[in-house]
């Protein structure tokens, strides 16, 4: 049995996020806006920080107890952070996911581009970007700022 | 386009061309087409040699001037541009006083001015994308006149007006760009707009602190355009022989963390007779203006000196502009 199994039991429904680099599980429960999820009384998160793991050494696991991670969220979770395993669990039933690229993200991301309008207090104006995967960046519809798809996880939104 | 698009007055079609620009924000010029630009060329050519004549197109409606940021030149011009058209000019200039300084955002501002009925915003903003933010928000076509350090559409127009009429061509037009790349709005709605002609080469010449913008640069490497970077004095005096146009850009000492890199800097960016003697005969110098000494007077009275044909070709890009914008007949 691993350590992983004695520290935490299978779900039966909903998803699991394996495979994110150690100390990284913050940046999962911020792309997917998880607070949001406060109010819901079926939806338990569970993460787990640091568990041995023969690819990375060290890793962070996030189980979304009676949540499935949407088409978009699961691009979004790709792209940030490459290595990441999907895993939807249906009445115990484990299905691996790949998703594609996400073309667009619309929110999560603060422009780097702090004379950016989606940067202005008060201005009603949404953060969007195109992705740009074969140069590496995204590019900010409004400004047109490029920001690195390493360096994203740093301008996540609260 | 109807008539009652252009002020219920039958202006006719002065050139018998196809309006591409009606109803159409100027955000920026990455979404100009070389076609629309030529359209604004040739009514602005008409209007300079006076075969074709713009006024009171705009009769009867309504253009607002939201300007936050103390700018005089860009103002005037769209201002004269829309009064000697026939438009009624409702503006929001000096930030100091008007209800934006008191707290207001853009957004309501926008709503405000559009309970107003107005036919067009133009728009001069200090942050970056907020024209496109405008321009999402109202129905109304929007011009950017200025959006932060992103794009200034307008000037851009105005530049390669001129470059097209003294030049007479602009593809194959090799054209230097000295100064501040960076911070500087003309140069990429510049550079975005040179993209649409042919076998065009640009020379960025800047420190490193104040070259262009990689978005710039990726933008140009995706439409083909050949372009090189110059940082050093010594690159710059090797380029310069190659060149049919230098443009110039004011270098602001507040951009350097260290006043001592400005002081060690300026002096390679200063365009004298001494730097022109390296150039060809014919170069045409540019700048957007106003200046401070990064272009010396001595270069007035030369015929190198583009400078003032490129201000007093505002006026009549901004009249043709408008008038298509709002409808008018191509
Ligand atoms: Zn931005």
């Amino acid at each position: 049995m691993s350590s992983e199994s004695l520290l935490v039991r299978k779900i039966d429904w909903g998803t699991v996020l394996d495979h994110i680099p150690a100390w990284k599980a913050d940046q999962v429960i911020k792309l997917l806006n998880l607070e949001s999820l406060k109010q819901d009384p079926d939806v338990s998160v569970i993460v787990l920080h640091n568990v041995p793991s023969k690819k990375l050494g060290r890793k962070d696991i996030v189980k979304l107890y009676h949540y499935m991670v949407s088409e978009d969220e699961a691009k979004i979770l790709a792209l940030v952070l490459p290595q990441i395993t999907i895993n939807y669990i249906r009445d115990w039933k484990v299905k691996k996911h790949s998703p594609g690229l996400p073309e667009r993200i619309v929110g999560k991301i603060r422009c780097p581009e702090t004379s950016c309008i989606t940067n202005v207090e008060r201005e009603p104006a949404t953060p969007r970007y195109i992705v740009m995967k074969e140069h590496g960046v995204i590019a900010c519809e409004y400004c047109d700022t490029l920001l690195e798809i390493e360096r994203i996880p740093d301008f996540l939104v609260d | 386009m109807p008539s009652s698009l252009s002020g219920g007055r039958e202006v006719g079609a002065p050139l018998g061309l196809k309006n591409t620009l009606a109803g159409r924000d100027i955000i920026s010029c990455k979404d100009l087409s070389r076609e629309d630009a030529e359209l604004v060329f040739r009514l602005a050519e008409g209007v300079n040699s006076g075969t074709i004549h713009l006024e009171d197109t705009l009769a009867g409606r309504r253009v607002a001037l939201i300007f936050v940021e103390p700018s005089t030149r860009t103002f005037q011009s769209f201002y004269v541009a829309a009064r000697s058209l026939g438009a009624e000019v409702l503006s929001i200039h000096d930030p100091a006083v008007s209800s934006i300084a008191k707290g207001e955002t853009l957004y309501d501002t926008v709503k405000m001015i559009e309970g107003y009925g107005v036919d067009c915003i133009v728009l001069r903003h200090p942050a970056r994308g907020s024209a496109r933010f405008v321009a999402e928000t109202t129905s109304v076509p929007v011009i950017n006149a200025g959006s932060g350090s992103q794009e200034h559409p307008t000037q851009a127009l105005l530049d390669v007006f001129t470059i097209k009429s003294r030049l007479g061509r602009v593809d194959g037009a090799k054209i230097g760009m000295l100064g501040d790349l960076r911070y500087s709005r003309t140069i990429p709605s510049l550079c975005y707009l040179l993209a649409n002609y042919n076998g065009v080469e640009i020379f960025f010449m800047a420190p490193p602190l104040l070259q262009v913008r990689r978005e710039v640069e990726l933008y140009l490497s995706e439409r083909g355009v050949t372009y090189r970077k110059a940082m050093a004095a010594d690159e710059i005096k090797e380029v310069m022989p190659d060149l049919d146009v230098l443009y110039v850009t004011r270098i602001q000492k507040e951009r350097f963390p260290d006043p001592t890199e400005y002081e060690r800097v300026r002096g390679s960016y200063v365009v004298d007779a001494k730097l022109l003697s390296y150039g060809r005969r014919d170069l045409g110098i540019m700048h957007p203006l106003p200046r401070v000494d990064e272009l010396s007077p001595e270069v007035d009275k030369l015929p190198n000196a583009w400078y003032f044909e490129q201000a007093r070709n505002g006026l009549p890009i901004r009249k043709a502009l408008l008038h298509l914008v709002l409808g008018g007949a191509g």
